[in-house]
């Protein structure tokens, strides 16, 4: 056997010892895939059935217009300070967790939009999941997100919340 | 310049020196696969379950190749790895820039407002996988696990 054959093979076991090493330490931590249903659920599912409902600016722009509409950003807290769609709130999903607080003090009488960078990004969607399972019914997805009401100069801020 | 190549303390330099690094780069990954996803997926090219599979598997890659290569055993494969590992996310480092986005790495910690991408982060990448090229074709395997295993061998 050459010497590159022998260590493709030994690159082979050490990629199946970090798949069992992977997999067992985030089962026995309950993390990562085998996380509770409500952790994992960070990621988001694009696809899944339960979806919220997705809008397209219109919608978005009414909802914005008549202030029945509470914009939630999804994005990472600096993307928001750059710029987020005027009275926006900042919420990135992966500090879901962290901010049971403040997820509790969000509007109930209002209808909550998630947003992020737009049709390429996953994370409103996720983020408008777990405001559902968080028992905020209502929840809708402003699918253009941020590229497409900065595209049409529609109202925005800076800064942080 | 073949001396360079051979010389034992060059290759165990290089060896710790990305040993190391694997190892501390590992770190935070393991600690918090979500987190590591969503780095992952920030970059969007993959999604959903395939994000958080890759975030499972490829800290405990990093973390076995850098252990084989600070103990000096299966050098050459983990070499090989850490080799083809750097190539991946140089290139999604670069996909990503090309395509205008601006996040984190998520190479050494999930902290999305620190290590932004950016050709030095190129760079960085390339000196690297020159280090991991050196070592798949360093043959040199003195201070090693391999050194010793193989006397102990000869020796019995």
């Amino acid at each position: 056997m050459t010497r590159s054959h022998r260590a493709l093979r030994e690159a082979m076991v050490i990629a199946a010892c970090a798949v069992v090493l992977g997999f067992t330490s985030t089962a026995i931590r309950n993390k990562g895939v085998f996380a509770p249903a409500t952790a994992l659920s960070s990621v988001p599912q694009g696809k899944r059935p339960d979806t919220p409902t997705m809008i397209h600016l219109p919608e978005a722009r009414n909802l914005f217009e008549s202030g029945e509409g509470l914009f939630i950003d999804a994005r990472h807290a600096f993307e928001f300070d750059r710029g987020h769609i005027r009275g926006a709130v900042s919420l990135p999903l992966n500090e879901f967790d962290k901010r049971a607080g403040f997820v509790d003090s969000l509007p109930r009488n209002k209808t909550l939009i998630t947003y992020c960078d737009g049709v390429e990004c996953n994370s409103s969607i996720g983020l408008a999941s777990r405001l559902r399972d968080a028992g905020f019914p209502g929840v809708r997805i402003f699918f253009g997100g941020w590229n497409e009401w900065q595209a049409q100069n529609l109202p925005t801020a800076a800064g942080a919340p | 310049m073949r001396g360079f190549f051979t010389n034992d303390y060059n290759v165990l330099t290089a060896r710790v020196f990305l040993g190391v690094l694997l190892v501390v780069v590992s770190a935070d990954k393991i600690a918090d696969p979500a987190a590591f996803a969503q780095s992952i997926q920030d970059y969007r090219i993959i999604s959903g379950t395939a994000t958080m599979v890759l975030a499972t598997i490829l800290p405990w890659l990093e973390l076995l190749c850098g252990l084989a290569l600070i103990a000096g055993v299966l050098v050459q494969a983990s070499a090989l790895l850490s080799g083809a590992l750097l190539i991946v996310f140089t290139m999604a480092v670069i996909s990503a820039l090309v395509r205008g986005l601006d996040i984190s790495c998520g190479c050494f910690t999930q902290d999305p407002a620190v290590s932004r991408i950016g050709w030095l982060k190129i760079g960085e990448n390339v000196v690297l996988i020159a280090v991991a090229a050196f070592l798949y074709s360093s043959q040199n395997i003195r201070f090693s696990l391999d050194q010793y295993i193989r006397g102990q061998q000869s020796g019995s």
